[in-house]
């Protein structure tokens, strides 16, 4: 099933990696470990990886269903569970190290619905949801203070409104130019870029690198040729050679660009796919070169191993399904330095799962 | 929350001894972990569904009896008209897996037989290897048989409106299947919709006998759920097993309690089973450890979502596994459980769960 067994047989039969060898990952079920404190996690939304390689997942507490809550109702109606923290910090071996947020809290407008998260390796964790509402981006510390907030909870402003932001899905930090791409998002179409101290208006960009349009009523979904991004902007990311990755979601392809916004190339996968589109969210492999990205894609429910090169597949792996290894709409991805591949479940997925991969990461 | 830290505490210390001692580890429950590469990824692009039923066979093969029609329309993509992705289309309702997860055959479905189950729900294979089904809709008053192979053999009553527990040519909703080979009976717990367990004769699918809790006549009073003591079975009754030594195990699952009956209905004795569980109840199903005694009941908990082990001279819970969650080992609405005859624990769920488990044990059954 598109290589992916054949893979895994060269796996049994050559343990050691070569260079005929293709990247392949497969799960490891062991992680994470039990949840303390009776709690559980709901959807993922988004996930990154620190320095140390520990794993920072923002979870949806309020995607629980009483059945799963049932021991934070009144009276309880089961031993197990309670909602965990949104913020959940991870080790490599599956340990909650440290956990933080959720609804509420006072002098900032926490998420309608969790979805993106990055930290900027100077202490600080940037946080924006996807939910009607949300209109902002969020600055906290690592251990959860308040920092700083840009645009609010309110009704869109729309793609051309700097001050604000529309719905955003991913966050990348660029540390030598100390910038924020956005991925904007649920609402808008563009790609915005700020500055991550002030958080002020730099720049921004639609497909291809044109102004950001929304477009009434939405143009049809399903076509990696459109002029302009449909909802949801759901990736961004930037290799080690400055290139910007951009998930157009429902569109079906990613678009590359510098980081000026100049349109380089694009990428289409499975252009017939139709209900949330092919493109979710993507990671580099850490190599020197990032050689691969590494691309979820939670309508197929399998994850694409690309060529960064020339975005052709030489890899697959997962399949539907509930079972260790299979996905039920894999939506967010995160990637460690020794190339652990982390990856994270919506709709009634609700789990992150580990795959360790066949190879070192060369660098 | 005592009662837990307890049976940490308990489970804790088995893990310990089996550790340090081996030779003496039968003296404690068995422990279990997940064997997360059971079963093998499905051929034919298949999903499975939410899992209604699950029976193991005397070569110790698996059969899940799922729920094709459970899956959304994400989940079986490849079959929409046009396609909305390459995954996935329902697999088969009728599955037998090897225990190294192998799918040997799967067979049936909506539309393969007239009165196929609306809902999937109990499996039972006989001696003969004979596949009896049910289902738990309200329109599920059937019981059917097939051959191993899928062919359809003999059926009592059809899919119908339910009536009441008095109605002996028609079932309610049945849950699960248990047969007495020696005698030919197949009992019923019936189910979603009555309030009873059902005896039928297996050679010419005639009614034999029934009773309600406590071996009273069943009736279909209107009653409160969550009541150990309840005078009659709520709703619904959710097994029905046969131990070696002939005493009937039936689960009144939202009663929090298991009924323990000798084979003509008369009453033997009942365990509460974590009786503070509200939801949809604490008791769903139950296999035996398969040692010379069945010294052990391993005990679905969907409501806890842990598979509960339990004495089964005196009900006493003993030790358990798993944990609410979607994880490999954990469970989401834990449905059903069996043993094979190493001690191999299977697990199905439902809701959105819809998924099949393996649990190997710390020490092999001593026989």
């Amino acid at each position: 099933m598109f290589g992916a067994l054949a893979a895994l047989s060269l796996l049994a039969a050559a343990p050691s990696a070569n260079a005929a060898e293709a990247l392949q990952f497969r799960v490891d079920p062991a992680w994470p470990k039990t949840l303390p404190n009776s709690w559980i996690m709901g959807q993922i939304g988004g996930m990154t990886v620190d320095a140390q390689d520990n794993i920072w997942v923002l979870q949806r507490p309020r995607s629980l269903t009483d059945d799963e809550k049932g021991a934070a109702l009144s009276p309880p109606r089961s031993m197990c569970c309670k909602p965990a923290p949104s913020v959940i910090q991870f080790d490599k071996a599956g340990n909650v190290l440290k956990s933080w947020g959720g609804p509420g809290g006072e002098g900032y407008d926490w998420p309608e619905q969790e979805h993106a998260l990055r930290l900027d390796g100077k202490g600080n964790i940037y946080l924006a949801g996807n939910g009607a509402k949300d209109q902002m981006l969020l600055k906290f510390t690592t251990d959860g203070k308040f920092v700083k907030q840009l645009g609010k909870l309110a009704e869109p402003f729309g793609s051309k409104d700097t001050n604000s932001v529309g719905r955003v899905a991913d966050i990348f930090y660029d540390a030598p130019s100390n910038e924020l791409y956005l991925a904007d998002g649920y609402g808008n179409h563009r790609v915005m870029v700020i500055d991550a101290d002030t958080f002020a208006f730099k720049r921004m960009w639609g497909a291809y690198g044109k102004p950001p349009l929304d477009v009434t009523p939405a143009p049809a979904l399903y076509t990696p040729d459109a002029p302009n991004f449909a909802n949801p902007v759901h990736c961004v990311k930037i290799a080690s050679d400055g290139l910007v990755y951009v998930c157009d979601r429902s569109n079906n392809r990613i678009q590359v660009f510098r980081k000026d916004g100049t349109f380089v190339k694009q990428f289409v996968y499975d252009k017939d796919t139709k209900g949330s589109g092919s493109t979710w969210d993507m990671q580099l492999w850490p190599d020197r070169n990032n050689t691969y990205l590494i691309v979820a894609d939670g309508t197929n429910n399998f994850i694409r191993i690309i060529r960064r090169e020339d975005g052709s597949v030489v890899n697959t792996f997962g399949t539907g399904g509930r079972q260790a290894g299979q996905f039920h709409w894999v939506h967010a991805l995160a990637i460690d330095s020794e190339g652990n591949l982390y990856a994270g479940e919506v709709d009634s997925g609700k789990r992150v799962q580990k795959f360790v991969p066949n190879m070192k990461p060369q660098r | 929350m005592t009662i837990r830290k307890m049976l940490v505490a308990a489970v804790l210390a088995s893990v310990t001894v089996v550790a340090g001692a081996q030779a003496i580890a039968a003296e404690g429950p068995p422990t279990f972990k997940v064997d997360a590469s059971w079963p093998k990824q499905l051929p034919n692009n298949w999903v499975i569904g939410q899992i209604g039923g699950m029976t193991v066979d005397a070569q110790d093969h698996i059969w899940v009896f799922q729920r094709p029609r459970s899956l959304n329309d994400a989940d079986k993509g490849a079959t929409l008209t046009p396609k909305r992705s390459r995954c996935c289309a329902p697999a088969p309702s009728v599955m037998e897996f090897d225990a190294e997860g192998n799918l040997v055959q799967a067979w049936g479905g909506p539309g393969t037989h007239p009165d196929w189950p609306v809902s999937e729900h109990g499996i039972q294979l006989d001696s003969k290897g004979q596949v009896w089904l049910t289902g738990n809709s309200d329109k599920d008053a059937q019981l059917l048989q097939f051959s191993r192979d899928g062919k359809f053999m003999r059926q009592f009553g059809k899919v119908t409106p339910v009536t009441n527990s008095m109605d002996t040519k028609q079932l309610g909703s049945v849950a699960s299947i248990a047969i007495d080979q020696a005698a030919n009976e197949i009992f019923l717990a019936d189910g979603y919709s009555n309030h009873r367990v059902i005896v039928l004769d297996a050679n010419n699918l005639t009614y034999k006998r029934m009773w309600g809790a406590y071996g009273k006549q069943p009736t279909d009073m209107k009653m409160k759920n969550y009541e150990p003591e309840a005078p009659q079975f709520t709703n619904p009754v959710h097994c029905v097993k046969i131990a070696n030594d002939g005493l009937v195990y039936v689960c009144d699952r939202t009663n929090d309690r298991i009924q323990v009956f000798q084979k003509n209905g008369t009453f033997v004795k009942q365990f509460a089973i974590r009786p503070e569980t509200r939801g949809t109840g604490s008791s769903y199903d139950l296999a035996f450890w398969p040692d010379r005694n069945q010294t052990y009941l391993i005990i679905a908990d969907g409501a806890d979502n842990e598979a509960l082990i339990v004495r089964r001279d005196d009900g006493k819970e003993v030790g358990f596994f798993g944990h609410y969650g979607r994880q490999a080992g954990q469970f989401h609405n834990i449905h059903q459980v069996v043993t094979d005859s190493k001690g191999n624990v299977y697990t199905g769920e439902v809701d959105t769960g819809m998924r099949i488990q393996k649990f190997v044990p710390s020490a092999p059954p001593v026989r």
